[in-house]
């Protein structure tokens, strides 16, 4: 704690010395962040992810049932949609 | 209806609500179609949002509109740019005009699919008739399918349906639509947007059937297709102006882009009365216009077996074959012996003949099959981003016509020419070449192709002028009126008066009698009228133009290309045949006159069968020049030790290709000194660099203190700089070396040159355009390297100029916005300064 504080206040003495901290934690599965592979059943779980359709991310699944919607939810995914063969889209929204 | 009432509209769809603004399509974010909502579905049934009937669901099933009965109308729309998906991945559960309640089931769709192969799901609900409404839940977030949304306030609308007409309606030309999916949604929506904007009544017609232009749905109900022939009629007070809005918005794809090439009827008015494009080869012409255009064929898509279709398609592969060796046999020149060589090989080309052959097995007529295939792979070719390959699918296309042809059994028609014929057509293919009877042909003028089509080709073996790149208007052009190609300049000149023609034949006269005089006057020294001396020396690539540039004035050599020793071989030429070769050539100069040798210019566009090198996807940004030599160092090794061997017989200048780095510099003088050292040679020649990569001339002042000479590769640099390929058939005409970015950076790299006491030479094409000249000297230009039977001509072009004029129009011409702007202020200063005393018509 008080380190945090203490870096703060260089930052803002010397805002050139001090790089910004990356706000985002770089995920496990890139793309998708930690909690988020979590409500997924694990990483285990996890036949293939990629990118889709803007605002999308689609999962192909091993497991479907082992999906937890609430932690999907609680992880800042607004939209599952579950599709034939273990398929799911979570609704990401645009990229900024 | 004027008793205000309030009208719900459901979620068509589950799924997480999107601001509209954030819609990424301008045309749904702008909300010029109507203001509603987005969804992001995570249903794949679209429900009906209001009771109505079915007034517009397009055929490919990815939007559909409901009018209820109090006129509102509301547009549903699919995902972002599904139309491309031609109807893919959905279903529709309705027809039009069918009344459905609300919350019925209207369309499924394949939300998998679409999500893999359209650009976004992201789905519209938007309210075009215009009532406004209030949100009945939040405007974010996750919405329930059947969820009221919207609450509609249906107070008296606003009559958006014209009034009766006024006066007798007019009508716009017909034209062909140019948006690949005819006037879906998007350009719908923008076309209806700009009806509006007019009081008059307007009306978009397709055929018999017609639809109010202001009513984005009624438009989109014509369901019209790419190549539809449309026209647009108004009544009423602004009535003109309204055509001429709509019939430019058509034209121009309403806001989608469409292929210029696709739109022959759907031209502007050709407002200019001259057209232009890109020289193919010089020359001037006046004459008529003859369209040149390819017969469309009807090929029918099932065969009558496969052992039938294939025997049919064997026998027209033999028989195109033949066709083609008559035609080899009876070709003129070189040129279009080798093209219907290559045709011929196309013909035996192993995967065309395998992919024609598997469509065959799959039941398929020879002609839809070889068809297919052909196409195909000019697709292929065309995608592959390489000019040269894309002319090349010209030649499949001609290939794939031929045997087409034959197996139809379609005759070929003889192009009936009258005399004086100038050309035009979108491509001219060798096949609609060769059968021409050149004696009445004065011209080409094409639309597509490049410096290294067929039509540059074959026009410059016969000496007839010809340009490419011309805007497609030149289609629309009717078949015998008079024109006035001016190759040289680039310009088609409609309708021309008979002052200009008359003005053709002085000017050719002119340039005749210049021609002589500037020949009769060759030996003279290159000096301004103020006593500046410019050295002009040649551009040459073999022992014999050494002599002819000797015999026209040259006064050295400023680009000897060596490749010419490497090329066309399996080995590297030896020591001897190198060194005999250099000392010949230095010999024909003298002690006292420059020669520029410029080391091993190659890479993937061109390489040598013995220096192994992997295809590059882009090899004018690859291994070219001396990343290539550097990477091989003994190739640079002996070729420096070849050159060295003629140091003594001329002023020798070594000269390195596409430097951009100092270390590149460095590395190629440090093995120049260790071959010079091993040879005892006391002196070393001057070593210099082409200046052709613009970070060598953003960086001339460091270079400069390192190198003896630079030498200005213009058509590379002005590649680079504007990042276009020169023989690009859309880009060549902006390809142009007189773009003040490129005259900046001759400019500065000559400042930095001088500083340091070095000389600046230009040895690429633009050295050679004499309307050049004078910007060059201005801009302190030391030496002018040209090609060989240009000598005369630049000579007596600095004879007639005073460096102090000079110094002025370049310091102007750098400040221009453009490459025409300053051509155009040369020609000015040309006319104003030079040929007073010579020209008195201007």
């Amino acid at each position: 704690m008080f380190e945090k504080m203490q870096r703060a206040f260089w930052k803002a003495l010397t805002p050139d010395l001090v790089v910004d901290e990356p706000k985002v934690v770089v995920p496990p599965v890139a793309g998708l962040a930690a909690n988020v592979v979590a409500a997924l059943g694990g990483v285990d779980n996890l036949k293939s992810q990629k990118a889709v359709a803007l605002t999308r991310v689609r999962v192909e699944l091993r497991d479907v049932a082992r999906v937890d919607r609430q932690a999907l939810t609680a992880a800042g995914i607004p939209g599952v949609m579950t599709l034939d063969g273990g398929v799911v889209h979570l609704i990401t929204g645009l990229k900024s | 209806m004027a008793t205000p009432q309030q009208l719900q509209l459901l979620a068509p769809l589950s799924g997480v609500l999107m601001p509209l603004d954030q819609v990424p399509d301008p045309v749904f974010s702008t909300r010029v179609i109507g203001d509603g909502l987005c969804i992001d579905p995570t249903s794949q049934t679209l429900s009906a949002p209001l009771a109505g009937v079915i007034s517009n669901v397009q055929a490919s099933g990815h939007a559909i509109s409901i009018t209820d009965d109090n006129g509102v109308q509301v547009l549903m729309h699919i995902g972002l740019d599904t139309v491309n998906l031609a109807g893919k991945g959905f279903t529709r559960l309705v027809e039009d005009g069918q009344r459905v309640e609300a919350g019925q089931a209207l369309i499924e769709f394949d939300a998998d699919y679409i999500a893999l192969h359209a650009r976004s799901l992201l789905t519209l609900m938007l309210v075009v008739s215009g009532e406004p409404f209030t949100w009945l839940s939040p405007e974010t977030g996750m919405v329930e399918g059947g969820q009221p949304l919207l609450g509609l306030h249906c107070v008296e609308r606003i009559a958006d349906e014209p009034a009766p007409e006024e006066g007798e309606a007019l009508f716009s030309r017909t034209m062909t639509l140019a948006n690949p999916n005819g006037l879906h949604a998007r350009p719908a929506a923008v076309f209806a947007q700009a009806a509006k904007g007019f009081s008059a009544s307007v009306y978009l017609h397709k055929q018999q059937e017609s639809a109010n232009a202001k009513s984005l749905v009624a438009i989109m109900a014509l369901q019209t297709a790419f190549g539809d022939t449309v026209q647009v009629s108004a009544a009423g007070q602004d009535a003109e102006k309204a055509i001429d809005t709509l019939e430019k918005l058509l034209t121009s794809g309403c806001g989608e882009t469409v292929s210029v090439s696709a739109q022959v009827e759907a031209l502007e008015p050709l407002s200019s009365k001259v057209l232009r494009g890109v020289c193919a080869s010089p020359g001037s012409a006046f004459g008529q216009v003859v369209q040149i255009a390819e017969q469309r064929l009807e090929v029918s898509e099932p065969g009558r077996g496969a052992q039938v279709e294939r025997e049919q398609l064997s026998r027209a592969l033999a028989q195109a074959d033949l066709a083609l060796q008559l035609l080899r046999d009876k070709a003129t020149g070189d040129a279009q012996a080798e093209i219907f060589k290559a045709h011929q090989e196309l013909l035996e080309d192993p995967s065309l003949l395998d992919q024609a052959d598997a469509l065959i097995s799959e039941g398929k007529s020879a002609a839809f099959a070889w068809h297919a295939a052909t196409e195909a792979t000019a697709a292929l070719f065309k995608g592959l981003g390489s000019a040269l390959l894309a002319e090349r699918a010209a030649d499949l296309a001609d290939v794939g016509q031929r045997v087409l042809k034959l197996i139809l059994g379609v005759q070929d028609q003889a192009i009936e020419l009258p005399e004086g014929a100038i050309l035009i057509a979108d491509q001219l293919t060798p096949s609609q070449t060769v059968g021409l009877d050149t004696r009445k042909v004065l011209g080409f003028a094409t639309v597509g192709g490049g410096a290294t089509s067929h039509v540059a080709i074959l026009a410059r073996a016969a000496g007839l002028p010809a340009i490419c790149g011309l805007p497609a208007q030149v289609l629309a052009l009717r078949n015998g009126s008079l024109v006035l190609l001016d190759a040289g300049k680039g310009e088609l000149h409609l309708d021309p008066e008979l002052a200009a023609i008359e003005q053709l034949q002085v000017d050719r006269q002119r340039q005749e009698q210049r021609h002589q005089h500037v020949l009769a006057h060759a030996t003279l020294a290159a000096c301004t009228r103020d006593g500046h001396h410019v050295e002009v020396t040649a551009n040459i690539a073999s022992l014999g133009e050494v002599e002819q540039a000797m015999s026209l004035g040259g006064e050295g050599v400023g680009l000897l290309r060596s490749e010419f020793l490497y090329l066309d071989r399996n080995h590297a030429p030896s020591h001897e045949e190198q060194a005999s070769t250099y000392s010949a050539i230095a010999r024909a100069l003298g002690p006292s006159r420059n020669l520029v040798v410029r080391t091993l210019d190659v890479g993937g566009d061109k390489p040598l069968a013995y220096v192994p090198m992997d295809a590059e996807t882009n090899p004018f940004l690859g291994m070219r020049g001396i990343r290539l030599c550097l990477e091989r160092p003994q190739l640079l090794r002996d070729q420096f030790k070849a050159i060295l061997a003629c140091a003594a017989l001329a002023q020798l200048h070594i000269m390195l290709p596409m430097v951009t780095q100092l270390s590149e510099l460095r590395l190629a003088r440090q093995l120049l000194e260790e071959e010079a050292l091993a040879l005892g040679l006391a002196e070393l020649p001057k070593l210099g660099i082409m200046i052709e990569v613009p970070a060598a001339a953003l960086m001339a002042d460091l270079f400069a203190p390192e190198v003896d000479f630079f030498s200005i590769g213009t058509n590379d640099l002005t590649q680079y700089t504007l990042a276009m390929d020169r023989d690009h058939p859309r880009l060549a005409a902006q390809a142009d070396s007189f773009h003040p970015s490129v005259l900046r950076l001759i400019a500065s790299t000559v400042k930095a040159a001088h500083a340091h006491g070095k000389w600046v030479g230009v040895c690429g094409a633009m050295a050679s355009e004499t309307l050049a000249v004078p910007l060059l000297l201005g801009l302190g230009v030391d030496e002018l390297s040209v090609s060989v039977p240009l000598i005369p001509a630049i000579k007596a072009a600095v004879r007639e100029v005073d460096l102090v004029d000079c110094q002025a129009i370049a310091q102007q011409v750098l400040d221009l916005e453009s490459a025409e702007q300053v051509r155009e202020a040369l020609r000015l200063y040309h006319e104003a300064t030079v040929d007073t005393s010579l020209v008195l018509e201007n």
